[in-house]
């Protein structure tokens, strides 16, 4: 908690740093000021390095109506090969109440960085993602975001329904030759993020879906680990190297230690 | 249809809680001179537009959207000023939209259709 | 009124503008028409456009104004749902353009609109002439995004409606609900954020559960949707309890509800994780973006949609354009024919000033979308706006839905309003007379 409260002080003079990045990215850059040198969990993460702004492409809404969901895809474009791939990516929102939205850990299984999800933006701000290749060097990427509150699109919170921790999966059905095949997932849960409170007034504690892990014939694909700053129902859209065939089993993990899995057959090319 | 006038005897009522009635309808007279009366003026028509898109054109429409033009300036301020104030009962958008102007606004705007000629199609209109 | 520039008095003088300040404008003081003629082309006859025309002659007749619209009659999207779900005629939905060309002295075109020439300041017309502008105003609405759902091509509709431009679209999808045998299932396929109309699926699915409530009372509506909320969510669902039981079945994304594919010739839809659903009518309301001459003529973004200077709805990346309504990004304003509505008042007036030079006044827009979900029962949601901090916001305190557990006498009070604000707000556009 304690931390938390640390990392919000600490992100406030981000924000200043972030309108003078906005204007001229490099020369901010070049001054220390870029998103990640102020937002503490991003600066652990780096420990030292510089990143390069590069070969990552962050697609994000310029606008958004609903915070509560908007669609976030990022590609980092950099081989996938067994001596030289994208072996984490990490997403930040310095002005979401905490940063850390969510990252991923790939393997060579995932063909390429790339996914898809729904995120929680609680304001307009800067998104950013940092990229570590298997050889140990850092390239980061920048979006920003306008977030308004309309009172004609409804912003929902999901509840706990009967559907509660029901997953789904589906597995492209006609590979292209040579292509990664994308597969989608999802599962229902309300994703808590304890800042709420129930209808009488009490504070509704922090329940979330905190990891999810793919593995096609026993072999990680991919795993993720989910922050508050997931949109409810956790939507994800990753890839599976071309080549790859059988049994593909998922894994997602709340944070009370349930778990629930889903399980594809991904065809052969 | 005319639930507003209806209505009226009882706004009148609520608005002189206010002791809105006998206050002048235009932009303080002690404003900063012409050019800040001659702004609160163009931010009056401004917002009168606004209102023909239920009222109709200088809010002329007569339909179950009661007709302002050339309705008593003290009536409508009233009124509006009440709906500002949720005592309007069984009111249904007018609340949710009198609250987006002040109290300024809002008597500026009674005063502006007040002046309007209630004819459908005046003569000067027509060009 | 005495500091006003002399060169802003003569350039208003010249457009015949209503004295600035005048609040008797409207009320009979005589109005002359300027000599010199600062060229304004409008394309669009719509909601934004049309407006815009007609506020531009009220508020200065001197301007020449030319107004560039295909259509001789214009059928309102508004209403169409009604229509659908019985309660209303088609024809009571078309509207001309004699009291701009007759009233206004607007110079009304039947053309289509090809390409403009920022530079050149000059509009091209599909029938190969040119008009010359000194500033251009675009409302052309929506344009559909053809390939981004797979199967749903430019040839589809024909088969499964969109029915989201008012016309024959609509006639073909209320031609097939006729058509269809009791028992049957209607799909109504809704897109992700930003669209036309917000609500406008859930009152289509609404009236059309009305219609077969009373026609076809074994039917089902399935309303499959890109999103997880929709615009006034509570109140929909609650009518739909009150008015038809569980007739409308609504399929949220994270349900599955999100359509990937559609196959308009055998009726069916594929959702995300796989699912198929057959209909006996489909309707797919697809991807949309800003009218395409939007884009011919370069202000619209990656988004596709048109960024504005919200104080005056000026294009951000052109000269002397100004773009109204569904074209425009302009949330939270949603794209509704209210708002196109009052932001051609906004740019009319930021028009005239910028022709004399000066600063434009103040912008203000207000919105209330009414849906009627059954015969006397209405629901709004209604705001102000303004300008803050450079961007446009809902002004705090304001707006908001109708409540939920609203009895009927106020319910049906809405829907009176609803018909009133028809009429009310095509009387304001096209001179439509009130019956
Ligand atoms: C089913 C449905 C129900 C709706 N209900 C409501 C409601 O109850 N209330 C509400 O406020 N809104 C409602 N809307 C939304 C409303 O219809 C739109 O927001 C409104 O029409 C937007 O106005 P516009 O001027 O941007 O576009 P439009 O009204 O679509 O006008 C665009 C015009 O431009 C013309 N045009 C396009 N391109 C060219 C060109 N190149 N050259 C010349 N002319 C061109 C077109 O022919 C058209 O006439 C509804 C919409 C739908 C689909």
């Amino acid at each position: 908690m304690h931390r938390t409260i640390a990392r919000i002080r600490s992100v406030i003079p981000a924000l200043v740093a972030t309108a003078l990045i906005v204007a001229s990215p490099a020369s901010a850059e070049a001054q220390g000021n870029a998103p990640w040198d102020r937002v503490d969990p991003a600066q652990e993460l780096l420990d030292g390095a510089t990143p390069r702004a590069e070969s990552i492409q962050i697609d994000l809404p310029s606008v958004t109506q609903d915070g509560s969901s908007v669609p976030l895809s990022i590609e980092v474009d950099h081989p996938m090969r067994s001596d030289d791939y994208i072996e984490a990516l990490y997403v930040f929102a310095t002005r979401n109440p905490s940063p850390e939205v969510v990252e991923y850990h790939f393997t060579p299984l995932a063909g390429k960085a790339r996914i898809s999800t729904r995120v929680r933006l609680n304001e307009s701000q800067t998104v950013f993602a940092l990229a570590r290749t298997s050889r140990g060097a850092w390239l980061a990427g920048t979006r920003e975001i306008r977030v308004t509150v309309s009172g004609c699109i409804a912003q929902g919170n999901a509840e706990k329904g009967p559907d509660f921790m029901q997953t789904r999966v589906r597995a492209a059905s006609r590979a292209r030759p040579g292509e990664p095949l994308d597969v989608r997932t999802l599962i229902n849960h309300p994703m808590e993020t304890g800042l709420r409170e129930d209808s009488n007034g009490n504070a509704i504690p922090e329940r979330i879906v905190h990891s999810f892990r793919a593995e096609i014939n026993g072999e990680t694909v991919l795993t993720a680990r989910f922050h508050r700053a997931v949109s409810a129902n956790p939507y994800l859209l990753f890839y599976i190297a071309p080549g790859q065939s059988g049994p593909l089993h998922l894994t997602w993990e709340e944070d009370t230690g349930e778990t629930a899995t889903a399980t594809a057959e991904i065809p052969a090319a | 249809m005319r639930r507003i006038l209806l209505i009226g005897g009882a706004v009148i009522a609520v608005a002189s809680l206010f002791g809105t009635l006998g206050a002048g309808g235009s932009a303080p007279e002690d404003a900063t001179g012409d050019a800040e009366a001659e702004r609160f003026a163009e931010r009056i028509r401004g917002i009168a537009m606004s209102c023909a898109a239920c009222h109709g054109t200088e809010a002329r429409a007569e339909t179950a959207i009661p007709r302002l033009a050339g309705q008593p300036e003290a009536v409508v301020r009233a009124q509006l000023l009440a709906f500002k104030a949720d005592q309007m009962p069984g009111a249904t958008v007018m609340p949710r939209l009198a609250r987006g102007y002040t109290n300024e606004e809002l008597a500026g705007l009674a005063r502006y259709f007040s002046q309007l000629d209630p004819q459908f199609e005046p003569e000067a209109d027509t060009r | 009124m005495t500091r006003m520039p002399m060169n802003r008095r003569q350039a208003l003088k010249r457009m015949g503008t209503v004295g600035a300040g005048s609040l008797l404008a409207g009320a009979g003081v005589p109005l002359f028409a300027g000599s010199r003629t600062d060229r304004v082309v409008v394309v669009g006859g719509g909601f934004g456009g049309a407006t815009a025309a007609k506020y531009l002659k009220r508020l200065a007749p001197g301007l020449n104004v030319t107004l560039v619209e295909p259509a001789k009659r214009y059928y309102t999207c508004p209403f169409t749902n009604l229509y659908l779900g019985g309660m209303r005629e088609f024809e009571s939905l078309g509207h001309d353009y004699r009291e701009l060309s007759d009233r206004y002295d607007v110079r009304v075109l039947h053309a289509f609109a090809q390409d403009v020439d920022v530079e050149g300041r000059r509009l091209q017309l599909e029938n190969g002439s040119t008009l010359r502008w000194d500033r251009l105003i675009l409302s052309p609405g929506i344009d559909f995004r053809w390939g981004d759902l797979e199967g749903y091509d430019k040839r589809a509709p024909e088969q499964a409606p969109h029915a989201w431009k008012a016309g024959p679209q609509t006639k073909l999808l209320r031609k097939q609900l006729v058509a269809m045998e009791d028992g049957g299932t209607f799909i109504l396929v809704a897109p992700d954020n930003p669209f036309r109309c917000p609500p406008g699926p859930y009152e289509r699915v609404s009236m059309i559960a009305n219609y077969f409530k009373k026609n076809k009372p074994r039917s089902k509506i399935l309303l499959l949707d890109a999103k997880d909320t929709f615009s006034k969510q509570g109140l929909f669902e609650e009518g739909w309890r009150t008015h038809y039981g569980d007739m409308i079945e609504w399929v949220g994304r994270s349900a599955d509800g999100r359509v990937v594919r559609v196959d308009p010739e055998l009726l069916e839809v594929e959702t995300e994780f796989g699912t198929v659903h057959k209909a006996s009518v489909l309707n797919v309301v697809p991807p949309q973006k800003a009218g395409a001459i939007a884009h011919r003529a370069g202000v619209a973004d990656d988004s596709g949609w048109v960024p504005i200077d919200p104080h005056t709805f000026r294009a951000r990346r052109a000269e002397g354009v100004y773009v109204l309504g569904d074209a425009t990004q302009a949330a939270p304003m949603p794209k509704s024919g209210f708002v196109a509505n009052t932001q051609a008042k906004v740019a009319a007036r930021a028009v005239i000033a910028d022709l004399a030079g000066e600063p434009a006044p103040e912008p203000s827009w207000a919105n209330t979308c009414y849906s009627v979900i059954a015969p006397e029962w209405g629901i709004t949601v209604a705001n102000v706006y303004e300008v803050h901090e450079g961007t446009l916001r809902e002004v705090p305190g304001s707006g908001g839905v109708s409540p939920l557990d609203a009895d009927a006498a106020f319910r049906s009070r809405e829907a009176a309003y609803a018909e009133a604000w028809y009429a009310a707000i095509t009387q304001d556009i096209w001179g439509t007379r009130p019956a």
